[in-house]
């Protein structure tokens, strides 16, 4: 009898059914490089794309499969690919859509290596970027030139929080024929499904919340099937014949997963960022609890909002669900469940205070993560975001003073107990 | 490629290689509100096995235009004409559910006698119940999205696919949503209204296979083997998965075929 498994349940078990022949519970570790062929012809077979299997690591995994297949049905997509790192992902996406001479409309407010990729380096292959506001729609809009091949944003910025509006940018996406690409990094599937939407591609980090334990490293696309890849002049990387394969024509031949079927067969094959078994067994681990621990953030990080707005030594807290939040209403409808749980909060004294809270907390990490199980804490302004000029860092909605937090699933108490001690150093310091 | 065929665009997947009608030419029938995406792991594999294949888009469906056919017969001989139109004259016809009907009609009227007919995951009747008929009316992508969950198997329920990172829903979902939104009601009805199946099947003088899932709620195995016992020497497998054994089991269908096929030369 088929079921249509909820999202807890997918968690856990979807992508893996024990084999018969070891009832391995867990998913088996095939920690190989390649595998052995039947014969030449199940060889030729593979290496045409007749049917499904596995050629070599760099291409597909069995372990990396159930890792991708768990995360297309978590987020209800056609398809999904894990590679190395979340950076990957949105690089193997630009590289299998766009050429030189074509464009892309971004979010000014992104992370610092997203508008780094897409204002440094891509113009150098030929693919330029325009930046827009990402609350705005109608600035989207205009902004669409005829040589746009995609749509990028983050639909939670880091770190300035801001909130795509993605149903409204989807509906103009979609009737410009132009994919929307979403990096879901900060809602995980668990907090909001783009492609429920109206998104197309999905983007993750893997190595935060969905890993969630800061173990492993590793990104995934995720193709929501819905995107008609059909007009050749447009979109000739999947529609058009591939320069290998007798010509194939992507779109023809996968419909729904032309794309990913694209990424593994050109990305893949000559960029090789391929994600390796044991990571891709060490994310799968963290997805199992995913539900549980997103639930606890969501608490954790309502706790937390909470006390910092409360708080003498707060300057300002920003987080989506705080009605004060400029996008609050958009994080309402689309973000129901939370909107994620990184806060950011200025404390008063200025960048100086902002460092001495930071050396001065003891349970919180200092470090250049999130999403991690334990509590984290950056100072955008002097670590990730420092490359940045300060006009930059404006548009991107940073301040000198801002801590970036990432609230983690220790008991709030503790946490709240340790960033008094934070605030205690940085009041003598005012005084 | 795409042919203009009785006035419509028409799209027909030929597995990656040129259509060559001098060769034993595979042609694949989908099934209801399904397209020639059914067989992604069938048409490739057989066009590059030196077969030539033909996976039409029946009208309304994935890239073909026009209007979708309103009863069996009439997919036959949109079909049939197809078939005359490219010159097509040793024909392995593979049905899929609906395509398999289709098939049985198609035996009766095209005039060069079959290679062999191939029936996967289907019977000689499709009975559809009324609560599907009136949704997919009213409603066809939820109602092809109730389809995609029933005609898995534990496959589909818990993302497990032999392409890797591939999602049996995901994908079906949005396969069925490429057709035309009447595609879907037209193609029901057309099942159910089918009732010259037992007559058809007892016309057949060409060698059968019929592969058949143990966990198929469309085209239950009980009816799957009801039909195969109306076939003189028709070879049966079943396989353990639902209704879409094409792309639930698609190595041991191939596999299948192929020794099928081996034993007609």
């Amino acid at each position: 009898m088929s079921e249509n498994y909820k999202f807890d349940t997918l968690s856990l078990h979807a992508g893996h059914i024990p084999d018969k022949e070891t009832g391995s519970r867990a998913v088996p570790i095939y920690q190989t490089t390649s595998y052995v062929f039947n014969s030449t012809e199940e060889a030729a077979s593979l290496y045409n794309m007749e049917v499904g299997g596995h050629l070599y690591t760099r291409i597909s995994n069995p372990t990396v499969a159930a890792l991708e297949q768990r995360l297309a049905a978590l987020e209800g997509g056609a398809s999904a690919l894990a590679c190395s790192s979340g950076m990957a992902a949105m690089h193997l996406v630009i590289s299998a859509i766009c050429s030189s001479g074509d464009h892309i409309v971004a979010s000014s407010k992104m992370y610092g290596a997203n508008i780094n990729l897409l204002q440094h380096t891509m113009p150098r292959f030929g693919v330029n970027t325009d930046f827009v506001n990402p609350n705005d729609p109608e600035a989207i809009k205009k902004a669409i030139k005829p040589n746009t091949k995609l749509v990028f944003g983050e639909v939670i910025g880091n770190p300035g929080l801001d909130i795509m509006d993605v149903p409204e940018t989807a509906k103009i996406c979609n009737s410009e024929n132009i994919p929307l690409v979403l990096d879901a990094t900060f809602n995980t599937p668990y907090l909001m499904q783009p492609f429920k939407h109206g998104a197309n591609i999905i983007v993750h980090s893997l190595t935060k919340w969905l890993g969630g334990h800061g173990i492993a490293i590793g990104g995934a696309i995720v193709n929501g099937g819905n995107f008609d890849w059909g007009d050749k002049d447009k979109f000739p990387t999947i529609s058009g014949p591939h320069f290998a394969l007798g010509g194939i024509s992507f779109w023809e031949e996968f419909g729904p997963s032309a794309l990913i079927a694209k990424i593994r067969a050109e990305g893949m094959y000559n960029f090789g960022p391929s994600l390796s078994p044991t990571n891709a067994f060490h994310l799968m681990q963290g997805i199992e609890t995913l539900p549980l621990r997103m639930k606890k953030h969501i608490e954790n990080t309502h706790s937390i909002l909470d006390f910092l707005v409360n708080h003498e030594m707060v300057k300002w807290v920003k987080h989506p669900d705080l009605e004060t939040h400029p996008d609050h209403e958009v994080a309402k409808r689309i973000l129901p469940k939370g909107s994620g749980s990184i806060v950011a909060f200025g404390i008063k004294g200025g960048r100086e205070a902002g460092k001495l809270f930071i050396e001065s907390v003891q349970l919180a990490s200092h470090l250049a993560n999130v999403g991690d199980a334990k509590t984290l804490l950056i100072h955008p302004g002097s670590t990730t975001h420092s490359h940045l000029s300060s006009e930059a860092m404006k548009e991107g909605g940073l301040t000198d003073d801002m801590i970036r937090l990432s609230v983690g699933l220790e008991d709030i108490n503790d946490i709240k107990k340790d960033f008094e001690r934070g605030f205690k150093a940085v009041k003598k310091l005012n005084k | 490629m795409i042919i203009n065929f009785k006035g419509a665009k028409t799209y027909i997947g030929t597995g990656g290689k040129s259509l060559d009608n001098t060769k034993k030419t595979f042609c694949f029938l989908h099934g209801a509100g399904q397209n020639h995406l059914s067989f992604i792991q069938q048409a490739r594999f057989f066009a590059y096995k030196g077969y030539s294949v033909v996976v039409p888009d029946m009208p309304a469906h994935g890239f073909s235009d026009g209007n979708p056919c309103k009863s069996i017969k009439e997919n036959a001989e949109w079909i049939n004409d197809l078939l005359v139109e490219l010159k097509l004259k040793n024909v392995i016809i593979t049905g899929h559910s609906q395509g398999c009907l289709v098939a049985l009609e198609l035996n009766k009227i095209f005039k060069y006698p079959l290679e062999a007919i191939i029936f996967v995951a289907g019977s000689n009747e499709i009975p559809v119940n009324q609560f599907l008929l009136d949704l997919s009316k009213e409603n066809p992508q939820k109602a092809s999205q109730m389809m995609v969950i029933w005609g898995h198997g534990i496959d589909g329920d818990m993302s497990i696919n032999k392409w890797p990172g591939h999602s049996h829903y995901g994908e079906g979902n949005n396969i069925m949503c490429m057709n035309q939104p009447t595609a879907l009601n037209c193609d029901l009805n057309s099942c159910n209204d089918y009732s010259d199946g037992k007559d058809a099947t007892k016309k057949i003088k060409v060698p059968t296979l019929a592969v058949l899932a143990k966990n198929d709620q469309m085209t239950p195995l009980k009816s799957g083997l009801k039909f195969v016992e109306l076939m003189e020497n028709c070879e049966t497998h079943i396989l353990d998965c639902g209704h879409f054994i094409p792309s639930e089991r698609p190595l041991e269908l191939n596999s299948i075929i192929n020794s099928f096929l081996s034993k007609l030369e």
